[in-house]
């Protein structure tokens, strides 16, 4: 069943891999809550609209934290953090509808495992019983590499060390009770 | 397999799986145990340091060192049972067999676990052949990432995202101090355990040996402090702070619905949640930041 899956399932991460940092041209996406459209993606651009929270947005592209959107007729940058993907495309698609009841299954914490019918898995079954593989472990092992190599191919993309300290607990806590209604 | 268990947590195999709410009893002691999670001062990536911490030579579970109830566990001890739970992972699902995609993974998730407060741990990244969207740590500096979720990714500052938050639990210790706890409660010989557990069987045998561990949620609290902490640590090693908040929407958008999160979904808040706690935690703080990378052109495509 493995080898059956895995070409399907490559040539779609195939396609998947080959989208730029852009997200996909059709994507759809809910505001979160109320926030503003702005001309470009920096906190001090020039608002262009505002956006209405449960408002069903077009997502256009990504730059770092920042959606360029659509919502309506109006277009423009949002915090990325505001707009749930997805949304939109779920509610209208019958395919998805197994797919909601076994995410809410999986939120709630209450249900069984999902079964695992057709894609291999790592269940919690399978953790379970799994068997310890020594060699497994040590070409794991042989894979791993020194601090001087990992900082020589940083540099070689360039990537630069900032200092950035740890975030506070934000204001809702660091964990207890969801937030309700998404 | 039994011979291979430490007897404090022989009980564990009995117990139901289910994913949380055992562990939602032990909050409480979990709280006092964190007093020695605080933050280190940032170390310098860029100066050079002591020598990594040797892995040591261990196989199976035969010899694993007890854990101490509370308090430091010896680094040495610590990965010991990392090397175990790695190699049970691996018993269930060996690594994709593509050693450049393998060394590549270990090269960046290097590089982000340097600016960790725990830089010279053996760290020791995989990308595992199992078309699961999911990541796992094991303590000691294992970490682990599903072929399946490696696929979902489109740069490798979403990577550094995804091996930030799994280095997190390393360095804040969230599986040891369960196992630590595990531990105490399996020897049902401490008071203080007795209590907190109010009786319940449930507690007995909270978590098995090996890869059981990683069937098994941590607490909600620590699972939204490795995004926080995932994101800073990604920022710090000069990648794009919105590589683990964009899988994360992935995850969200494309997964919901799919066998292949059933896991993941047991064992952590729902990606919504999680992106509305780091909304909420990153607010307009990476603003300032510049010069940051995404390389997509340097994610490796997983051969095969």
């Amino acid at each position: 069943m493995k080898e059956g899956c895995i070409p399907t399932l490559r040539a779609l991460l195939a396609a998947l891999l080959l989208l730029p940092v852009a997200a996909a041209a059709q994507d759809t996406g809910v505001a979160l809550k109320d926030d503003t459209l702005r001309a470009e993606p920096f906190a001090d651009a020039k608002s262009v609209g505002s956006l209405k929270k449960g408002a069903s947005v077009t997502i256009l592209k990504r730059a770092s934290g920042w959606y360029q959107i659509k919502a309506g007729s109006t277009q423009g940058w949002v915090r990325m953090l505001s707009v749930r993907r997805g949304e939109a495309a779920q509610a209208g698609a019958g395919a998805q509808a197994g797919g909601v009841a076994a995410l809410a299954t999986g939120r709630a914490g209450t249900g069984q495992i999902v079964s695992t019918t057709g894609v291999r898995g790592l269940s919690a079954e399978e953790l379970k019983a799994a068997k310890f593989d020594a060699a497994q472990l040590r070409k794991a092992e042989s894979h791993a590499v020194s601090r001087a190599d990992a900082q020589a191919y940083a540099r070689q993309g360039g990537l630069k060390s900032v200092r950035f300290d740890y975030l506070p607990v934000p204001p809702s806590g660091g964990g207890g009770q969801a937030p309700k209604g998404r | 397999m039994r011979r291979l268990m430490l007897v404090a947590f022989a009980a564990a195999l009995a117990a139901p799986v289910q994913a949380q709410s055992p562990l939602d009893s032990l909050r409480g002691l979990k709280d006092q145990l964190k007093q020695d999670s605080k933050p280190a001062p940032q170390p310098s990536a860029a100066a050079p340091q002591a020598k990594p911490e040797a892995a040591p030579k261990t196989g199976p579970a035969a010899d694993l060192p007890p854990l101490p109830a509370f308090g430091d566990v010896p680094v040495q001890d610590e990965v010991k049972h990392g090397r175990h739970i790695a190699g049970s992972l691996l018993g269930a699902a060996p690594l994709v067999d593509d050693p450049a995609l393998q060394q590549y993974v270990n090269r960046v998730g290097r590089w982000v676990a340097l600016h960790s407060e725990r830089p010279d741990l053996p760290w020791t990244f995989g990308v595992i052949d199992s078309a699961d969207i999911n990541a796992f740590a094991a303590p000691g500096g294992y970490i682990f990432v599903t072929r399946g979720l490696y696929a979902m990714l489109r740069d490798e500052a979403e990577l550094a995202g995804v091996l930030g938050h799994e280095i997190a639990h390393v360095t804040r210790k969230h599986h040891l101090k369960v196992m630590q706890q595990s531990q105490m409660i399996g020897a049902g010989s401490d008071l203080l355990a007795r209590r907190l557990a109010k009786g319940d069987d449930r507690v007995r045998g909270l978590i098995g040996t090996g890869a059981e561990i990683m069937a098994r949620g941590l607490d909600k609290d620590a699972e939204f402090e490795a995004d926080r902490d995932g994101v800073v640590l990604a920022t710090r090693a000069g990648y794009d702070s919105y590589g683990l908040p964009s899988v994360l929407q992935e995850i969200g958008r494309v997964a919901a619905g799919s066998d292949s999160v059933s896991l993941l979904f047991q064992t952590h808040p729902h990606p919504d949640d999680r992106l509305a706690r780091l909304g909420e935690a990153m607010g307009a703080r990476f603003d300032g930041v510049s010069g940051a990378r995404n390389l997509p052109e340097r994610l490796r495509r997983a051969q095969k």
